[in-house]
């Protein structure tokens, strides 16, 4: 295989135009897909070509966009499961709203009480619970928008992968999980799978403790894994870490 | 556009990261109906267009928190998300339903002529100087690509020239328009 990567300055920028431009063809779009994820010089080029280009944008006409269109949306949002990163931060737009509202504050007297007694008796639950809860949660989208997987990691630094949706692996190939958590070092594979079913256990030793916004992602490689110790195939799907809750 | 709707555009998407389902709404009611322009141009079918939207506004939902301003207004963003998802569909589709006609030559209007949407383009705007300063071809040939999805093979069909001859002429279309914008 020859080395897609461009070299000279000008091949690089005329790639991230043709990226811009929908002009790469499908062999070479995950490498590029890629790219724009690991390769900080390279998604800097495409955003200033979509910079450059978007005034053509401008020139559409507008279409009619009713509210048939827009119901479409909030059903598609209603039955997804909303990111882990909103429900964390929604929390205190609600709280607000309750802080001025009288009957909350009179059922709060009472619930207050019998909380301090519901405590009381699930203290110990939660401790026994607590080291067996993860520290941070990715959900791993498909291209569709669709959960494929979700990688928890724990406090005691362990780490596993559960799938929600079927993966087809074509003969003599095999997915491989990447974590990318510091965009200077790039990509580490942290798992190989023939088989994509249930749970496994993610080798996380050695890498730095994950954090939130660290990227995972899974990808289609020959069976041995990626010979060149980076993403080389198609991105199955990738999510974002979040704190768990 | 002006910088106003560039602000609100960054701080809807600000909004929808903190879970605000209205902030999504109101960047509907100010991108939707262009958004829905955009995508019809390059999937030529209306209800195809409004797919894309649809998928476009989902991921903008999703993806709202990972959106950094550093790295790009975002209406530059939203439309990045359109225009991915918008190619995908016509790349993918065509493999299935288009495969002998080329895209462009459907429904020509007077508005998809590469000319025409140029002229359209602000009379300040760097690209419309940039883009005049080519020559009429090459000109067209990158418009056709951005605004109606013409593949390569489309352009090397349209142009009647080889494939392999396209590439390399597009290529250094794109570097003299890069050299002119800076």
């Amino acid at each position: 295989m020859t080395d897609p990567v461009p070299t000279s300055e000008e091949e690089r920028d005329a790639r991230a135009a043709e990226y811009v431009l929908g002009l790469v063809e499908a062999n070479d779009l995950p490498h590029l897909e890629t790219m724009m994820e690991t390769d900080v010089d390279f998604a800097r080029r495409v955003g200033a070509w979509r910079q450059r280009l978007g005034a053509l944008d401008e020139t559409a006409a507008g279409g009619q966009a009713g509210d048939a269109l827009w119901s479409r949306i909030e059903t598609a949002l209603g039955s997804s499961v909303a990111p882990t990163v909103s429900r964390v931060s929604a929390a205190p737009l609600r709280w607000m709203a309750l802080w001025d509202s009288l009957p909350f504050w009179r059922g709060a007297g009472l619930s207050a009480a019998m909380a301090a007694l519901l405590l009381a008796f699930g203290m110990g639950y939660f401790m026994h619970q607590a080291n067996r809860q993860p520290v941070l949660v990715a959900v791993l989208m498909t291209d569709q928008n669709e959960a494929a997987a979700v990688v928890r990691a724990f406090a005691d630094g362990r780490a596993e992968l559960q799938t929600i949706k079927p993966i087809a692996i074509p003969p003599g190939r095999a997915v491989e999980i990447w974590t990318l958590w510091d965009r200077a070092i790039g990509p580490k594979s942290i798992g190989l799978i023939q088989n994509v079913s249930g749970k496994i256990d993610l080798r996380l030793d050695g890498l730095p403790r994950p954090t939130a916004g660290q990227l995972f992602e899974m990808t289609l490689e020959p069976a041995t894994g990626s010979p060149i110790g980076r993403p080389t195939g198609p991105i199955l799907n990738k999510g974002n870490a979040a704190v768990a809750l | 556009m002006t910088t106003r709707v560039a602000i609100d555009c960054d701080d809807l998407i600000r909004a929808c990261a903190l879970g605000d389902r209205s902030a999504l709404r109101a960047l509907y009611e100010l991108e939707a109906s262009r958004m829905i322009g955009v995508a019809q141009r390059l999937l030529r079918r209306r209800a195809l267009a409004e797919e894309a939207v649809q998928d476009a506004f989902v991921s903008i939902w999703h993806k709202a928190s990972t959106f950094d301003a550093a790295r790009g207004g975002g209406r530059t963003w939203v439309y990045a998300i359109l225009r991915h998802r918008a190619l995908n569909m016509l790349r993918g589709e065509r493999r299935l339903e288009f495969s002998d006609a080329p895209i462009g030559e459907e429904q020509a209007s007077e508005d998809d002529d590469p000319e025409t949407i140029v002229t359209q383009l602000s009379d300040k705007a760097a690209l419309r100087r940039c883009l005049q300063g080519l020559a009429a071809d090459r000109r067209a040939a990158i418009v056709l690509a951005y605004v109606h999805g013409l593949s390569h093979s489309d352009l090397a069909i349209k142009l009647g020239m080889p494939l392999g001859t396209v590439k390399s002429w597009l290529r250094r279309s794109l570097i003299s328009l890069r050299e002119c914008m800076g």
